[in-house]
């Protein structure tokens, strides 16, 4: 029993990092129906940023942190505006292949300005556990997840309850008639990209602590977040937030559990178990499934 | 005749193919032998993406099982590497079948993203089965040499291996996207609402679109094995799939010849034309050319600049300069009220 | 249809441009002129592996110190190098270009295990030296009778592991030993030789746990078994980020070994600060092996080597973290290479060079030692025993120095 809730903790801290990260993709991908390849490595140069603001030292700076979101809210806004605009009228695949030019710009940059040398990123929360019954639940584990979930109880309201958020729900769900109703759809769409890029921020800043500030820091996290996104619904905010919870649980489970499920094969097992979600939920476990008439 | 293609496109085509390894250096010519395996893989991608509208993420991962294939015959059962080519299709086609089966239910974006699994899945299972595969440390192939009592470089006898391939492999492209089964793909791309109304089975349509171009890439990547003379997990990273997709766009999806383009990107960008690139630019201001990370802030930014000079990709940009009724892949955001669930 | 066309001969243009460069003419020697030698080697420059970008810069700053000595038997080393992105099939296409299109003399320092796997048969093939690999994988000094044209210099994973082994076995006993070790060559190279090392003390290994760096999780799930085995000597054969998150997490879960071993790749100081940094508890007292001199350790401020070292990175690459081993690194190879270049002689050829390469003896004996390895570090390579570098020291990390402990040990008599 022990084993297991050392397990689930685990599990949770790891999930509520890909699960910030999906949220950031389904934002966008609602708004724009693009999917934004590169959102890992965003979250990635923003965590770099926060490093060089915390003047690569060893001690956590809450100003920094918002100042990054600040940073990374413009940053990724202005993105939209130069980069992905002008692609607006092409295919959802040409505007696709521009993010994933941009992932390879931004990892490619943080290489050159930085430098690829592993680096330390310090953690806000303190290193130390609380022992509860033989488990040892890591405090920075508790704060990731708290923080984590926090900017997602954040978003919620904001989209829920203010102005801005309705009409952003509003210019997601369909462009045409928002624009019609006087809705400045580009501009929403910068804003999507700004939060996006802003939670990014937090997920890159939350999990560099464990896996090291490096270009290629979010890349892993990146490809949980797609299966998390999926696993959720692409559509659904709630669904990529639960994904990412349920697939970081689901692999460290597999990893303790399952001895035959060895460790090269927990990543094509997890895959695997997504893939027959979808063919029971083709749109996810959260996802509506649109009915089509023919 | 003119389902296999424009004769004349295809007669200069082959004139030049002739008469390339004459005018480029022996190292030039082993490139140009990749664009032309670069090339049959883009044409079977593009079937798929291109005419039938379906994104992959994955297809890297088909180029591996045939590279595979051909690498356990040739080093574990003595097979002719030749004769290996075409069984590196069926298996990666079979795979590719069996893998559209199911993937093909899935609406547009979850297919991209499901088939992202296929090469991840593929490098554990290498990794899983080392006896099999060789594991991390990969086989080596033996090297090239000309065969069938041929004597030439080696370069020259693998361009040759490769551009036979893909002579014969473009034709049958052609084949494919000009018949009855081209259009149906095409109508599938275009509106599945549409195409399930005129009485076309989509899953069937897109599923064995999914096999045809497993195929294609199963046997780009025979060649790759044979051109590379090793293969191991690292070989076919999840880039190799990305990088298949960006030749696609800028050769222009839809467009066969277009893909002629997006096979000299993929094989030259990143060895020789980044690089090339970055010493110009080095003249002007000064710049480390061997700055970790350069290479690739020049791959990204070049791709971007092709993107906005041509989002539609060459062919598109060929369609916009001399003008033409097809449309490449359906706008974004189409006429008339855009309801979500219509491009599921 | 004129579409088509077009597009047909434009991109016949495009290729026309492409290869419109012809390859130099070769010479006597390729790769060598009456005034220069052109070395090039392939190096991950881009992906995850570039952490090993600074080694060729290294290189470069040696053999620019070189040239304005006034070269090598009055020749200038060109040295050029490419990023091969750690993916074999870019390190096979490259390693074309070098050979057929610029002529190198000789290709140096290629990095990684697999991707200079893929390049062996056709250098050998090629009769192209590929000299002084930048792995440790032991088949490189091994099967040097298979592949005459290959040669290693650092020393070898395995005999690092046996060294280990043997150290157990002399310092603690009773030790009962947790492993954990990356699930390729690599680790197993290093697994090997670790259990050749201990001999009849294997069973003391209670737990091996084995990771696999694509699975791209920290080890978590591996170090709770560990902890769980009741070992109280933790070995890690990692690379260097599972190597910072095993410590992080052991001390996350509570885990208090003994005694940690950490193999050299991993255990330089800045990763070691890091895993401190992140809250480890039990990183100090690390017991790792080392070859040359340490720049971040002041205890060797003072060797001449250390001097020249700074100097050279002074003046050469003055851009460079002079702290980082892994310039050292390369610029202790780089004196390695011009020590070769000048015994081959005024008439160079590829075949004089490697006769060079198989009789090495460099040792502070013969006053000719490498000036950047640790003191009493011999570089010999005699007949059939091809390891060029072979000697280590154990080093304990105290205080954030790796402090020697001890003699020079013989890594290969180790295995024995």
């Amino acid at each position: 029993m022990q084993t297991f809730f050392q397990t689930l903790t685990t599990g949770l801290s790891d999930g509520s990092i890909y699960g910030s990260l999906a949220l950031a993709l389904v934002l966008i991908y609602k708004a724009t129906e693009v999917i934004n390849f590169a959102q890992g490595e965003m979250a990635m140069f923003t965590t770099y940023i926060a490093w060089a603001l915390m003047g690569h030292g060893s001690t956590f700076e809450w100003w920094a942190f918002f100042a990054t979101l600040g940073i990374a809210f413009v940053g990724g806004a202005a993105l939209q505006q130069t980069v992905i605009r002008p692609l607006e009228r092409a295919s959802v695949l040409t505007a696709v292949m521009a993010t994933i030019a941009l992932l390879v710009i931004l990892n490619g940059l943080a290489a050159w300005i930085w430098s690829p040398q592993l680096e330390f990123f310090p953690s806000p929360f303190p290193t130390s556990s609380w022992v509860i019954g033989g488990v040892h639940i890591s405090k920075q584990d508790v704060g990731t997840f708290g923080v984590v979930m926090a900017c997602v109880l954040v978003l919620w309201l904001f989209f829920r309850f203010t102005k801005l958020g309705l009409a952003m729900r509003a210019g997601a769900l369909n462009p045409n008639a928002a624009r019609l109703m006087g809705v400045r759809t580009s501009w929403l769409l910068a804003l999507g990209w700004g939060f996006a890029a802003a939670l990014g921020a937090v997920s890159g800043m939350m999990v560099a602590p464990t896996v090291f500030l490096t270009p290629n820091m979010m890349q892993a996290v990146l490809i949980y977040a797609f299966a998390a996104a999926i696993l959720g619904g692409l559509e659904s905010p709630v669904g990529a937030v639960a994904g990412g919870l349920g697939l970081g649980v689901l692999l460290n489970m597999l990893g303790q559990y399952v001895h035959p499920v060895t460790t090269e094969l927990r990543l094509p097992v997890a895959l695997g178990i997504l893939l027959v979600v979808l063919l029971v939920k083709p749109a996810g476990l959260f996802g509506r499934v649109v009915v089509r008439r023919v | 005749m003119r389902r296999l293609g424009n004769p004349i496109a295809f007669g200069v085509l082959v004139v030049a193919v002739v008469v390339a390894p004459f005018l480029f250096s022996n190292y030039r010519t082993y490139q140009l032998a990749f664009v032309g395996l670069y090339l049959v893989a883009l044409l079977g991608l593009d079937i798929l993406t291109g005419f039938t509208g379906q994104i992959s993420l994955g297809h890297g991962a088909f180029m591996g099982i045939g590279a595979y294939t051909t690498t356990i015959l040739v080093v574990d059962h003595g097979v002719r590497d030749l004769w290996t080519i075409p069984l590196g299709g069926l298996i990666a086609g079979v795979i590719g079948l069996a893998f559209g089966i199911p993937a093909t239910r899935f609406a547009g974006p979850y297919l991209a993203l499901a088939t992202f699994a296929i090469p991840l899945a593929f490098i554990g299972l290498l990794k899983r089965f080392p006896h099999f595969t060789g594991g991390n440390v990969g086989k080596n192939l033996p090297q090239l040499k000309a065969q069938l009592g041929w004597h030439t470089s080696p370069s020259i006898w693998f361009y040759v291996v490769c551009w036979a391939v893909a002579l014969v492999m473009l034709p049958v492209a052609f084949y494919v996207v000009r018949g009855r089964f081209g259009r149906a793909m095409r109508s599938v791309r275009d509106s599945e609402i549409a195409a399930t109304a005129n009485g076309i089975s989509t899953a069937g349509v897109k599923t064995l679109a999914f096999g045809i171009s497993a195929f294609y890439c199963g046997v780009a990547g025979s060649l790759y094995a044979i051109g590379i003379t090793y293969v191991n997990p690292d070989t076919f990273p999840i880039d190799l799939s990305i990088l298949l997709l960006v030749g696609i766009v800028l050769g222009g999806a839809g467009s066969l010849y277009g893909m002629l383009f997006g096979a000299l990107f993929v094989e030259f960008i990143r060895i020789s034309w980044g690089p090339a690139l970055l010493d110009l630019f080095s003249k002007v201001h000064h710049v480390d050319t061997h700055a970790p990370g350069s290479g690739l802030v020049v791959y990204g930014v070049v791709l971007l600049l092709v993107l906005y000079a041509a989002p539609a990709g060459a062919a598109g940009l060929a369609r916009f300069s001399f003008g033409s009724r097809t449309r490449i892949i359906r706008p974004r955001h189409p006429p008339g009220p855009p309801a979500k669930g219509e491009n599921a | 249809m004129r579409k088509t066309f077009l597009l047909v001969v434009a991109a016949l243009a495009v290729a026309a441009v492409v290869g419109a460069t012809a390859g130099a003419r070769p010479t006597a020697t390729p790769g060598v002129t009456a005034k220069t030698i052109l070395l090039e080697g392939t190096y991950p420059l881009s992906g995850p592996a570039s952490g090993y970008a600074p080694i060729p810069v290294g290189m470069g700053a040696y053999f620019s110190y070189v040239n304005a000595q006034g070269g090598v038997n009055g020749r200038k080393i060109t040295w050029k190098y490419d990023d091969d992105g750690y993916n074999p099939a870019n390190t096979v296409q490259i390693t074309h270009k070098y050979v057929e299109q610029d002529h190198a003399f000789a290709i140096v320092g290629g990095l990684g295990t697999e991707p200079q796997l893929a390049v062996r048969q056709y250098l050998n093939d090629n009769k192209v030296p590929q000299l002084f690999v930048a792995t440790g994988a032991t088949t490189f000094d091994r099967d040097y009778a298979q592949y005459p044209w290959t040669i290693g210099w650092q020393p070898d994973y395995e005999a690092e592991g046996a060294i280990y082994g043997k150290y157990i076995v002399a310092n603690m006993p009773n030790a009962k030993i947790g492993v954990l070790y990356q699930n390729d060559d690599y680790g197993h190279d290093y697994l090997r030789g670790f259990k050749a090392g201990l001999r009849s003390k294997q069973s003391q290994i209670v737990t091996a746990q084995a990771y696999d760096l694509s699975a791209t999780t920290p080890p978590a799930v591996q170090m709770a078994k560990i902890k769980a085995s009741g070992a109280d000597t933790l070995v890690l054969f990692a690379t260097p980020t599972p190597t910072i998150q095993a410590y992080v997490i052991g001390t996350k879960l509570g885990y208090k070994p003994t005694n940690v071993f950490t193999n050299s790749v991993s255990a330089t100081d800045p990763f070691l600060t890091i895993a401190e940094k992140s809250g480890s508890n039990i990183v100090e007292g690390t017991i790792s092996v080392n070859y040359l001199l340490d720049p971040s350790n002041p205890i060797y401020n003072k060797q001449p080597g250390m001097k020249l070292y700074r100097s050279i990175m002074a003046k050469y690459a003055p851009k460079a973290n002079a702290n980082d081993p892994l310039q050292l690194y390369g610029v202790a190879k780089a004196w390695n290479v011009v020590q070769l270049l000048k015994a081959a002689g005024k008439n160079l050829t590829r075949a004089g060079l490697m006769a060079q390469a198989r009789k090495m003896n460099y040792s502070t004996g013969q006053k000719n030692a490498n000036p950047f390895a640790l003191p009493g570090v011999v570089t010999f390579t005699h007949n059939n025993f091809q390891y060029p570098i072979s000697q280590v020291t154990v080093v304990k990390y105290v205080n954030h120095v790796f402090q020697p402990q001890g003699k020079l040990l013989a890594g290969r008599g180790a295995l024995r």
